[in-house]
């Protein structure tokens, strides 16, 4: 096990954190992708109001005289999916669901201006500032000899992943076994036949936005705590990030979510490790045309039919 | 009348998720420490006033909506519209547009003038992107890209090769179409929201690439001192540079800089009536009914023989080549340009204009350009809201009118009865 | 109509004729444009200028203003937007306004600049430090803070001279400003032969350097210079003492702002930071900065004396040459010295700063700083 093998695990690893945050949030995308088809561009600043919310439940507990931190990061998660769940239902109701039906780019824009509207809320409401807090879980595993270059993995960095694991788990079990996920799946097979099966298929897009929500949700709690630093601007490129994820593994796709952004995390932390970090983007956007070129519908998408 | 307690309570309870965390409370940097500190107590009435009134009105939501009526519907397009097919009075109306910006820069003040300039380069950004959106039906996400090309080849032209405005413009027109003939070629066989992000992609690709090849484009330090446009090698400025004349010593006047601002609005005047006129031959042509035939169903247009792929290139490419011409003319007007000019939310909002306007139609997407640049302007007042409150139009104005200011309407003769 | 009420409103009348005639003799206010962010991203910054030009006006007016005029401050948002900040240049030629502080981003200040230069407006910016802005001959363009050109080589001379590091890293946000240091750091890295592993742009607003950090390690670097702001260099020491870099970390004033102890804690402990003298430390300042404390705003950002000191000098000009033509004025702060907040200040024929010290701090977790250099 020489040094060389180390960096890269270390590359790896760095990728994969980054990576598990942005698939948390292109599930966001693709569930409400593969149920109405279209792009929800508001979707990263439901995450940046995710971070706030754990931002402000943090310190708040923390005021109140709570110490213990997993109450402390469970008060953050139960807080966080509320409020973000609230914007997620909020947003479909009033900037969507009246545009149902309408040509596609309509809710597209609205979108965009939903977007541009709740980042100035936040940050009329909270400041332009960088808001920042000490971590609350430090210390990690070394891997490696100790003496010369060794790969680290820190304890947050294991929270990340076996939080977007289990949330992956507990979404893949939702979908396929619960009724109301067997109505989302019938959804984004064919909304108007499972209206006339009698399924509330407004009801089943409310769900999908909030699902959708909740995992921003996590996000941000495992960011907020993974970085400790939030501003009104972050939800712009987290979203743009999630995007290009969900995209490239197969927009509609869950899983492809996931295989995406772990796969896009990674190209940018090797890009960053190997070649150059202002070239991260561009190597991440390249790479992005290049499968789409290949592969038109994303890695794990399904070829779309044409229908006449 | 029913009372709708359950609905009206679930809104309530969304209301105040909503507004009580962010707006109760607010996160301060105490020194090193975070603290967060209780909003005053009128915005948390405020809160609370909003919660009860959410509460009352879906309560009583049948009852409101009964006696309001619904909310009254406008109708100019119509009206307009019934207007605009009398040729007569179309001519019209048109020669008074044209009239009324022609006059426009002996009333207007200095800053309206520069105002206008910058609306018309909005709208020939977007009349470029109204082909490529609206008539042929292609998502594009990376238009900016194209305006940025556009700007740099007349930017970096001049800057090594001394070239002056109007060379660099055609070079700007050239380029631009080449590159979106060149990025158009691959990506064309996806469809839908996969070209979006495509698109989107290169937009940010060319971003990134003008702002790391510092030693080509001078990266983010930008490229200064680029010469404004001359009539016919008269210059605008106070003291000519060697070989050349001033504007004000060839006709023997004062010099005035509002010369040169009025000489840059009726350029852009005029570069937007040319896009107008060339856009508006194109719809006619079988390449402007190609476009939208692939945009209805590209499946029957192949069938009926047209060729898809070369429809879409054309489409993008000219889109492109005016986007070129743009953006050379923003360089010119700018005097001095950065990769910070060209940033996604630039594409986002030339195209919401085009989405605002009635996607494919002319007059709404000019209607739309002079709202979306000259609202925000107006709005200074407003200054920390000014945005949000732009954010809140673009919701408000896709659910009042999701089909667009003025929606488009094919050029079309109908029999008399 | 009876006799007193035509009485009353006759002396009415005369009332309302003294106050237009005693307004009419006084002198019309001087307007001055504060331009620059008062919206977007960096509004921060954009107050610090403000506070510091408002105070200006504000000191300046209760002893008596200019030549008997008062200063009047209108303010003008350009949100760091080039485009925007052209359409402000030009509303403030409209508005007749002769005399500009700011812009605050050198993107727009660049542009902005040309315009005024052509329509005869002073213009002096507090804050932006690009060498470029003065290097196109322009007249009526000065500044009141030091360079880029300036603090690279400063911040290079004390890196060569007492840290003497192994192996550099040099790190930049791809902006102008953070561009324009790193790259003179470089150079003054190079010329002492010192060698520099590593130049490289992050991305601004980025949060995750865990992988460059992991290749700085590779790298064996024991000190980075970032040239950008303080959320990146906050995460960028965060991050790096999280996954043990052993490394000095230095930074320009961009970095020196007391919320990189808050972003990066412990870590920001022992972090070496170019800044200009501390003007609000200076005991002649106390009384300013107790005027600023008692406005509740904060004296200590670095733009806020720089701004300060600007209207000062238009004033002080105005003062001088009993004119308020811009081209005399120009002409007026080429030729003297003037006593300011910030020092004693003489401008050279380019319009910038004729000696602009920087002083290299160490900082401390707690947002002090002490410094390491003389001025």
């Amino acid at each position: 096990m020489n040094e060389a093998f180390f960096y890269f695990l270390q590359q790896l690893l760095n990728g994969l954190t980054v990576g598990s945050t942005y698939a948390l949030i292109a599930i966001g995308y693709t569930m409400v992708y593969g149920i109405i088809g279209m792009i929800n561009f508001a979707h990263g600043e439901v995450y940046m109001i995710g971070c706030y919310v754990t931002f402000i439940a943090l310190t708040g507990l923390a005021m109140l005289g709570l110490e213990s931190v997993p109450l402390l990061i469970l008060g953050a998660f139960i807080l966080s999916i509320i409020v973000t769940s609230a914007y997620g239902y909020s947003i479909e109701r009033v900037a969507y669901r009246p545009l149902r039906g309408s040509h596609r780019l309509i809710p597209l824009i609205s979108a965009i201006g939903m977007s541009i509207l709740l980042q100035n809320f936040v940050r009329v409401a909270q400041g332009a500032r960088d808001i920042a807090m000490p971590s609350l879980v430090t210390g990690g595993v070394t891997l490696g000899n100790e003496a010369s270059f060794h790969a680290s993995l820190s304890y947050m960095q294991i929270i990340i992943f076996v939080t977007t694991l289990m949330a992956m788990i507990a979404l893949s079990i939702f979908i396929s076994r619960s009724r109301t996920g067997r109505a989302c799946r019938a959804c984004a097979e064919d909304i108007k036949m499972t209206g006339l099966l009698g399924i509330n298929s407004n009801a089943i897009i409310g769900i999908t936005f909030v699902i959708g929500a909740i995992l921003a949700a996590v996000a941000g709690v495992l960011l907020s705590l993974y970085y400790g630093v939030v501003n009104p601007y972050i939800g712009f490129m987290a979203g743009l990030k999630a995007f290009t994820a969900a995209v490239l593994g197969g927009i509609g796709s869950i899983p492809g979510a996931v295989l995406g952004g772990l796969v896009l995390g990674v190209t940018e932390a090797m890009t960053s490790g190997y070649l150059s970090s202002q070239y991260k983007d561009v190597v991440a956007f390249a790479l992005l045309i290049m499968i789409l070129l290949l592969r038109p519908t994303g890695i794990l998408g399904r070829p779309e039919v044409e229908k006449v | 009348m029913r009372l709708h307690i359950k609905p009206a309570l679930f809104s309530a309870a969304i209301t105040l998720a909503l507004s009580a965390i962010l707006l109760g409370v607010r996160l301060t940097q105490v020194g090193t420490e975070l603290k967060i500190i209780g909003a005053d107590i009128d915005v948390i009435w405020k809160i609370l006033a909003a919660t009860a009134l959410i509460f009352f009105y879906n309560l009583f939501r049948e009852h409101i909506e009964r006696t309001l009526g619904f909310l009254p519907h406008v109708n100019i397009p119509s009206r307009l519209r019934s207007i605009g097919t009398r040729k007569s009075i179309q001519r019209l109306f048109w020669c008074f547009i044209i009239a009324a910006t022609l006059i426009f820069p002996l009333l207007g003040s200095r800053s309206q003038i520069d105002l206008a300039t910058l609306v018309l380069i909005y709208i020939m950004l977007s009349l470029g992107l109204n082909i490529v959106v609206g008539l042929a039906g292609l998502l594009d996400l990376g238009y900016v890209g194209f305006y940025a090309v556009g700007a740099y080849t007349y930017a970096l032209l001049s800057m090594y090769f001394g070239i002056g405005f109007w060379t660099g413009l055609v070079a700007a027109g050239i380029m631009a179409a080449f590159f979106g003939f060149i990025l158009g070629f691959p990506v064309l066989r996806l469809r839908g929201d996969y070209l979006a992000i495509v698109t989107l992609g290169f937009g940010e690709i060319i971003r990134i690439l003008l702002n790391n090849l510092t030693e080509l484009t001078g990266g983010p330090r930008g490229i200064g001192g680029i010469p404004k446009p001359t009539f016919f090698n008269l210059e605008f400025s106070r003291r000519a540079s060697e070989n050349a004349q001033t504007f004000h010593q060839f006709f023997g006047i004062d010099f005035s800089s509002m010369h040169r601002v009025i000489f840059l609005y009726l350029l852009a005047l005029i570069l937007v009536l040319i896009t107008i006129f060339v856009i508006n031959r194109l719809i006619r042509m079988p390449i402007g009914r190609a476009w939208e035939a692939i945009r209805e169903d590209e499946i029957a247009s192949r069938a009926l023989g047209l060729n898809p792929t070369h429809i879409k290139l054309n489409a993008f490419t000219i889109g492109a080549t005016f986007a070129g011409f743009a953006g050379s003319f923003f360089a010119a007007r700018q005097g001095f340009i950065s990769p910070e000019s060209f940033t996604f939310i630039e594409s986002a909002i030339i195209l919401a204009i085009v989405v605002l306007g009635g996607m494919g139609s002319q007059v709404g997407v000019i209607l739309a350009a002079i709202a979306m640049t000259v609202l925000p302007e107006m709005a200074r007042e407003f200054n920390e809201y000014r945005m949000l409150l732009f954010g809140l139009m673009m919701v408000l104005m896709m659910i009042w009118r999701p089909q667009g200011l003025l929606p488009m309407k094919r050029p079309h003769v109908e029999l008399q009865q | 109509m009876s006799k007193t009420n035509q009485r009353i409103s006759k002396l009415f009348a005369t009332i309302a004729l003294a106050g237009i005639t005693s307004y009419s003799l006084a002198a019309e206010p001087i307007k001055i444009a504060l331009a620059g962010p008062v919206t977007g991203p960096v509004a921060q910054y954009g107050d610090m200028q403000s506070i510091g030009a408002l105070m200006a006006i504000e000191q300046i007016n209760k002893s008596g203003g200019v030549n008997g005029s008062m200063l009047e401050a209108v303010t003008y948002d350009d949100a760091c937007d080039p485009k925007q900040a052209v359409a402000v240049a030009n509303k403030i030629v409209n508005d007749d306004i002769r005399f500009v502080v700011g812009h605050l981003c050198s993107g727009s200040t660049q542009p902005a600049a040309d315009i005024y230069e052509e329509e005869g407006i002073l213009m002096i910016t507090a804050a932006s430090t690009t060498p470029e802005l003065t290097q196109r001959g322009h007249t009526l363009i000065f500044r009141t803070i030091g360079l880029d050109t300036m603090q690279g080589p400063a911040a290079g001379k004390y890196v060569v001279e007492q840290l003497k590091p192994k192996r550099a890293a040099i790190l930049h946000d791809k902006q102008q400003y953070g561009e324009g240091i790193a790259t003179a750091v470089k150079s003054a890295l190079d010329t002492a032969g010192i060698p520099v592993a590593l130049f490289e742009g992050v991305t601004a607003g980025d949060k995750d350097f865990s992988a460059l950090i992991a290749k700085m390690k590779k790298e064996n670097i024991d000190f980075v210079y970032f040239g950008g702001y303080h959320p990146e260099m906050g995460m960028l020491l965060r991050q790096a003492a999280e996954n043990k870099l052993e490394a000095t970390f230095m930074g320009p004033e961009g970095v020196g702002n007391s919320d990189i102890s808050a972003i990066a804690g412990e870590a920001s402990e022992g972090m070496l930071v170019t800044l200009p003298k501390a003007f609000d430390a200076d005991p002649k300042n106390a009384h300013l900065v107790e005027a600023f404390k008692a406005k509740n705003q904060d004296p200590r950002g670095a733009f806020v004396f720089p701004a300060y000191a600007a209207v000062q000098v238009m004033a002080d000009a105005m003062t001088l040459s009993k004119s308020q033509d811009p081209e005399v004025l120009a002409s007026t702060i080429r030729s003297n010295s003037f006593d300011t907040p910030t020092g004693v200040l003489e401008f050279d024929d380019k319009g910038d700063l004729k000696n602009f010290s920087f002083v290299v701090y160490e900082w401390h977790a707690d947002g002090s700083k002490t410094a390491l250099t003389n001025e």
